[in-house]
């Protein structure tokens, strides 16, 4: 039967060939869509991985409404239950481009940045220690785009540094972090004793999300959010983010199948009296049905695995130019592929479902008195 | 055949007696066959009370003028269409009472068609064509190219095994059409204004098939306009109005 359903798409070249290129556009945009949303999940998990032991405290009018002391730590740290406190300064590293490359200068405690780093490693030098002042830790991305070594100088808003430790590659957000120490930080951007947020690390054995609403009610002018907290906001921001690229990967994938399934229902028309022929000489409804969706499925399988080919290509050159800006927006992944290529048979087999439903049903009769 | 043999040999009876195959057993018996379509709220008989009495080997004609009901007979034997009333019983079995779901299986294993239009599937080849009946029947692969291909050569085709039927001329087209009816081995070959489509020359060729098969034993129905096709049969029945007559 398989040969039987080749030669129906080799003998329509031209007709086959459009309605496989109509799938593949959709599948591209399945893969390019899913690769943006599969990075921002990988470095949302990553960057969850990397902090999600700790309570964030912010300013009661929230990160962006400032007001919040580095004095509150003392307080913070006051709570029961409370292991450690810190404040940290997060600002954007490229302020003329508003902070779109996604690098940012995080302002640590000098003493506290193994911790607040935990459990991200070293590749090269150490974390910051007491005493330092411009001494600077970075990311991998942040070394490899300014070529930087252990000892390296390193220019942050007219001033030198000198790179102290190289963070090793996490694929979350501490790949483009420029930290440094967070009284230096302050100077550098004139918010006196200002801190972004309070990281707060509960004891062992402490509940989290109930030592998160302990701090809320003792530390007046500020709220928290807990690991648990963050995770669900996270998920839902994430949520919203997948469903906008994937949905519009789905409707270009759609569109591709409505082409199918019109191909199809000409293909089932125009081979009307065929049909009869087979019924009249034995064949069976299933053989009828075989023929119709297979062909479709076929359609689907081949404009899958085109759209994959071209998708993945499109994803490799569009990341090789975007890695001059340091923006790594899509990452293809297994499950992605599979998604799609599922994705590209499903809608084959679904779109040539109606028209493999209406030649099987033919009386044989009447499909050869067809013309 | 002569006029006059032919009309000692032929019944048309609807008891459905029958010449020369006599000593045959009965192939097919056709009991108070009718067909009646409804269009719009007005009945159309377009078979009534048919009786035919078919014997192993025959070779019958059925011959009437347009819209007489030859072709609905034709296509109620065949199982294309559902008979209103009455039965058809071929090689023991009552194919009006068979199961819609199983009539594929009566078709591939019991009828053999032969159309007007030959009726090939223009993108296989002459032999795929013949092979493609044997194929639903699930007849191995090699088996059914050495049947197939055995077939066309014992209708001349040997040489033109690969041709799609766009590169045969009709007669061969309707030879490899005969073929394919023949492929599985089947109880009747119902054959519908065969030699509509040829010249003279093709005709006589294709009628002549028709009789050595029907000496080797295959039973026969044509449907046909043609005198020159009828007086070659064993036996002729006359269908007027959708009821058959005495010839």
């Amino acid at each position: 039967m398989f040969d039987l359903i080749i030669r129906n798409i080799t003998n329509r070249k031209v007709r086959s060939a459009l309605t496989i290129c109509g799938i593949a556009l959709g599948i591209f945009a399945v893969i390019v869509m899913g690769a943006m949303s599969e990075n921002f999940h990988q470095t949302f998990e990553r960057s969850m991985s990397v902090t999600s032991d700790k309570i964030r405290v912010f300013a009661e009018s929230g990160v962006f409404g400032g007001g919040l002391e580095d004095d509150k730590v003392s307080d913070v740290l006051r709570v029961a239950g409370v292991k450690d406190a810190y404040g940290l300064l997060m600002t954007t590293f490229d302020e003329d481009k508003m902070g779109m490359t996604g690098k940012q200068i995080l302002g640590v405690p000098p003493e506290k940045s193994s911790v607040a780093l935990n459990p991200v490693e070293l590749k090269a030098g150490r974390f910051l220690n007491p005493g330092d002042s411009y001494s600077v830790v970075v990311g991998n991305n942040i070394k490899r785009e300014y070529g930087l070594q252990e000892g390296s100088k390193f220019e942050i808003h007219d001033k030198y540094f000198t790179v102290v430790g190289i963070l090793d590659y996490t694929g979350s957000i501490f790949d483009n972090a420029v930290i440094i120490p967070l009284e230096t930080a302050q100077d550098l951007y004139n918010v006196g004793d200002s801190v972004s947020y309070i990281f707060a690390v509960p004891d062992e054995r402490v509940d989290a999300e109930m030592l998160s609403k302990r701090i809320e009610l003792s530390v007046k002018g500020t709220s928290t959010l807990s690991p648990g907290e963050l995770e669900v906001q996270a998920k839902q921001s994430f949520m919203i983010f997948s469903v906008i690229t994937i949905s519009s990967g789905l409707l270009a994938a759609i569109i591709g199948g409505l082409c199918v399934m019109n191909t199809m229902l000409m293909s089932v028309a125009e081979r009307t009296r065929e049909f009869g022929i087979l019924k009249a000489i034995g064949a069976e409804t299933r053989d009828i049905l075989l023929l119709t969706l297979g062909e479709a499925s076929l359609m689907g399988l081949l404009g899958g695995i085109l759209g994959i080919l071209v998708g993945v290509v499109a994803v490799y050159v569009m990341n090789a130019w975007l890695e001059t800006t340091r923006i790594v927006l899509f990452l293809i992944t297994p499950r992605l592929l599979i998604i799609a290529m599922v994705f590209a048979l499903l809608i084959g087999a679904l779109s040539g479902l109606y028209p493999a439903y209406r030649a099987s049903k033919m009386s044989p009769m009447e499909a050869l008195k067809h013309a | 055949m002569p006029e006059e043999k032919m009309g000692g040999l032929m019944s048309a009876k609807k008891s459905g007696t029958d010449g020369h195959n006599e000593g045959q057993k009965v192939i097919m018996q056709v009991e108070n066959l009718s067909k009646t379509y409804i269009r719009g709220k007005i009945p159309i008989h377009a078979l009534r009370c048919a009786c035919i009495t078919v014997r192993k080997g025959e070779f019958l004609a059925i011959m009437g003028p347009s819209g007489s009901g030859k072709s609905t007979l034709l296509a109620l034997i065949g199982t294309l269409e559902e008979a209103t009333d009455g039965k058809v019983i071929l090689d023991g079995t009552d194919l009006t009472s068979v199961p819609e779901k199983l009539l594929p299986r009566v078709r591939r294993e019991k009828i053999g068609f032969i159309f007007q239009h030959y009726n090939l599937i223009p993108t296989l080849s002459a032999l795929e064509n013949v092979e493609l009946a044997m194929r639903f029947s699930g007849v191995p692969k090699k088996e059914r190219k050495e049947r197939a291909k055995s077939l066309l050569e014992d209708l001349g085709l040997g040489d033109r095994l690969n041709h799609r039927p766009s590169e045969l001329s009709g007669g061969e087209q309707q030879r490899v059409s005969i073929a394919r009816a023949l492929a599985n081995k089947p109880a009747l070959i119902l054959a519908d204004e065969p030699t509509g489509e040829v010249d003279s020359k093709t005709r006589d060729s294709i009628v002549r098939t028709f009789k050595e098969l029907s000496e080797k034993g295959q039973t026969i129905l044509v449907v046909t306009h043609d005198p020159e096709v009828a007086k070659e049969c064993s036996r002729v029945l006359r269908i007027t109005d959708g009821l058959i007559k005495d010839n």
